[in-house]
């Protein structure tokens, strides 16, 4: 991996405290070529207990989530609470840039390890902390996960549809959205460090991330008064509507375009009275988007998505067909741009096929290493890195130190 | 030298809509010097600097109006380059070259340049030229079909989430190119695809798919993956008020039940361990609504998290707008405009020590650098000046 191609981040080194909330984070910056040490406490992250598993079969080196989480990084393991756990660490970030934690607030100023402790260790050290509130404020000791996030997030309100509750984005969005803030923040403050020679503490609220991604939520509250409400498969602003065909649903315009997509219609004789020329106004249109989604339904039932989407598109209709995952990997888009990326397991004598980075440039890593196994990068760190003598390495994992 | 991260960096912004300035507004929150290029054929509908959405992704920028579509435009854009750290567009991938300014013509005058195209699709393969905004890229990347309650009624988001996806993809490889500049001197040029941003979010359960071909449905609030239960969204009293509860571990549980004042029900054998309460979610769902549908939101949600149970009001905008958190972080930060007003927009979640929102901006008006860019920056006479602007192409 070393030979010719180097990523942007060579040589930073990053230690990674993070759980699931942010173990992202320190992902995106090992694909683009820092270092990353993740330590995780003796017996392995409660983060390899999200599934879904490897063969459905649950077990801490066959969470999903956590290869993809923590792809590209080495691990360790190292008890924080324990005194001469806390000495090993001292050592490793005196040769580390970062440090990414998201415990509880107050907690590593309990166990000793506080910003200002660390400081004094290795003064221009950046500490980046993820907690759900943020580090003050009245909830700030509360606690928080994925649906908590999107809850007080706001972006849960508005998904769904009026007769179902608000719905939760799929997956553990709040926790990407927050480790990207927090990857960007990082890099800020290394150029922040360039230019002051200190380091920083960042402090990143998840349901901060959360709010500042719901794009017109905002925006129409503070300058129309406007409380954005849940549409179901029309979109807040009825630009989008979701529709059936043939064989499954379709995201279709409502208004853009309106005269070629009518005239399409027409030539297929379903255009039915929107071919009428009240229909050419937009306000008409808005008050009557029923009967238009009624009409267009019925035109799009008698089409495969394929069809629509193909043709769709080559007219400049941003529309897409609702693809389940299974769709998403047989992408030709995807395919040809080679976003999927084998990366090599060898305990299980198997290739995996993981999402790749979105973007390419000159110098983009070309071989990825999947997740390490528990403590697998214990060796490497601590007897050749930092050399601890062989004696005293076992004696520490003796004593689950390490 | 203001002390902020990006003092010193200069940014050519191209960018419109929703997913490119918000990436040039986060550079230029921490201190890039980020020049829109506008023009007033374009600086229409959304992209009119007048509206409140465009307000609100332009802060802290500066706005020069150079149409693009004469030689000259070219020309200073070249000189402009010269003078800039990065150049963002998110255009379909035809425009820069049709304008013939791709990154090898601008890296003749700029060696170091960085520059970053976003668009939907990426600049190669067989859907370059496809249309895309954020639902549609929800659509495609799975997203859509799996926010939702059934199979065969796809909802998905109500918001643009893939444009602040990619926006923040963006942000982060213009940084992580500086870095590596600073340490090499060498430039770069970055094709990110909005579509491949997205699908990135969706990791796990692509690997599950892929793996164990199996289909992976939509599971509205529940979650087969995570190890909780209750875990959902339940109606309180109120109109359309929710709260959400999620419980991980036994200790929560107990904590849960005392909150119940420990009815019978909660010692039943089918709710006797975490695997059971999965395995019993709807019944479980329901008990737990007929509690919290006596009490609004707040009360469930101040009741449980002091008894160490996770739990959350399922807030609108109002209610993010009064958020006692959110106040007590100064989250919303107000900016004058002039002809807006007093506007208020969301500060960055990136905190630091120092606050660094001290001498932020609403967004420009049009053109309103231009006599600081085209006289001051670039040294076009006063008489080159306007006679750009009489032809047109400073317009």
């Amino acid at each position: 991996m070393e030979d010719k191609k180097k990523g942007l981040l060579e040589g930073i080194q990053i230690l990674d405290l993070a759980d699931e909330k942010a173990s992202f984070c320190s992902k995106l910056l090992a694909d683009l070529g820092a270092r990353v040490i993740k330590i995780e406490k003796p017996g392995g992250d409660p983060s390899r207990g999200i599934g879904p598993f490897l063969e459905g079969f649950h077990h801490p080196e066959r969470s999903l989530f956590f290869y993809c989480n923590n792809i590209n990084k080495l691990g360790i393991t190292l008890d924080l609470e324990h005194a001469e756990g806390r000495e090993i660490f001292f050592k490793l970030i005196k040769k580390t840039d970062i440090v990414i934690e998201t415990f509880r607030l107050g907690y590593l100023k309990e166990i000793g390890l506080g910003f200002d402790i660390l400081k004094r260790v290795k003064p221009n050290l950046i500490l980046v902390s993820v907690t759900g509130f943020g580090g003050n404020g009245p909830r700030s000791q509360y606690k928080s996960c994925d649906l908590v996030a999107s809850a007080f997030g706001g972006n849960m309100y508005v998904s769904g549809s009026p007769s179902t509750p608000p719905l939760k984005p799929f997956g553990e969005q709040s926790y990407y959205t927050v480790s990207l803030f927090a990857a960007v923040g990082i890099i800020l403050a290394l150029r922040k460090r360039a230019h002051s020679g200190k380091g920083e503490h960042i402090d990143i609220s998840l349901q901060e991330a959360v709010v500042s991604t719901v794009d017109h939520v905002m925006v129409r509250f503070f300058y129309e008064k406007v409380i954005a409400k849940r549409q179901g498969c029309l979109y807040w602003n009825n630009d989008f509507c979701i529709l059936s065909c043939k064989d499954g649903h379709i995201l279709l315009t409502l208004s853009l375009q309106w005269d070629i997509l009518v005239e399409w219609m027409k030539s297929e004789g379903m255009a039915g009275d929107l071919q009428e020329e009240k229909y050419l106004e937009e306000e008409y249109r808005i008050a009557h988007m029923d009967h238009i989604i009624e009409v267009l339904e019925r035109w799009t039932k008698i089409h495969t998505t394929k069809e629509l989407f193909e043709l769709g598109q080559l007219m400049h209709f941003p529309w897409a067909p609702i693809y389940s995952l299974e769709e998403v990997l047989n992408n030709p888009q995807l395919k040809a741009r080679e976003f999927f990326t084998g990366v090599e397991h060898p305990e299980i004598n198997k290739s995996i096929s993981y999402p790749g980075s979105p973007y390419k440039f000159t110098s983009s890593l070309d071989r990825w290493k999947r997740a390490s196994l528990i403590g697998e990068d214990n060796i490497q760190v601590y007897q050749k890195e930092f050399g601890l003598s062989k004696e005293e390495f076992e004696r520490l994992l003796s004593l689950k130190v390490i | 030298m203001n002390g902020k991260p990006l003092s010193g960096i200069r940014v050519i912004d191209f960018t419109w809509m929703l997913a490119g300035p918000y990436a040039t507004r986060i550079l230029a929150d921490f201190g890039a010097e980020v020049i829109k290029v506008q023009s007033k054929k374009t600086a229409k509908g959304v992209e009119s600097n007048l509206t409140t959405y465009f307000n609100n992704w332009n802060r802290n920028k500066r706005s020069v109006t150079l149409d693009m579509s004469y030689p000259e435009a070219r020309e200073i854009l070249l000189k402009l380059t010269e003078r800039s750290d990065v150049l963002i567009e998110n255009f379909s991938p035809r425009v820069m070259l049709n304008w013939d300014l791709n990154y090898e013509k601008l890296k003749e005058v700029r060696p170091a340049l960085i520059m970053v195209s976003m668009s939907a699709m990426g600049q190669t393969g067989p859907w370059k030229d496809y249309v895309a905004f954020g639902p549609t890229l929800h659509a495609l990347s799975g997203l859509t079909y799996l926010t939702s309650f059934e199979k065969d009624s796809p909802m998905g988001l109500g918001y643009a989430y893939a444009d602040s996806i990619s926006g923040l993809y963006a942000a982060l490889v213009v940084l992580a190119a500086l870095e590596c500049r600073e340490r090499t001197g060498q430039g770069q040029y970055i094709d990110l695809s909005e579509y491949e941003a997205i699908c990135t979010l969706m990791g796990p359960l692509l690997l599950d798919s892929s793996l164990h071909k199996k289909e992976v449905l939509p599971h509205g609030n529940r979650s087969n993956y995570i190890p909780a239960a209750p875990y959902g969204c339940y109606k309180c009293s109120g109109m359309d008020r929710w709260c959400v509860m999620a419980v991980f571990n036994e200790e929560e549980w107990q904590s849960l039940c005392r909150v119940l004042g420990d009815p019978d029900w909660t010692k039943e054998e089918k709710f006797s361990t975490p695997w059971k309460r999965k395995e019993n979610a709807e019944k479980l769902d329901e008990l737990l609504t007929q509690w919290t549908f006596q009490h609004t939101p707040e009360q469930v949600v101040s009741l449980l998290q002091e008894a160490g149970v996770p739990a959350g009001v399922v807030q609108n905008a109002e209610d993010l707008a009064k958020d006692p958190q959110l106040m007590a972080r100064d989250f919303f930060i107000h900016l004058e405009h002039p002809t807006l007003g007093s506007t208020t927009s969301d500060r960055s979640p990136i905190r630091f020590e120092e606050d660094l929102s001290v001498n932020w901006k609403a967004g420009p008006l049009l053109g309103e650098d231009n006599r600081y860019v085209f006289l001051e920056l670039l040294g076009l006479t006063e008489g080159e000046f306007s006679s750009f602007i009489e032809k047109g192409i400073i317009g």
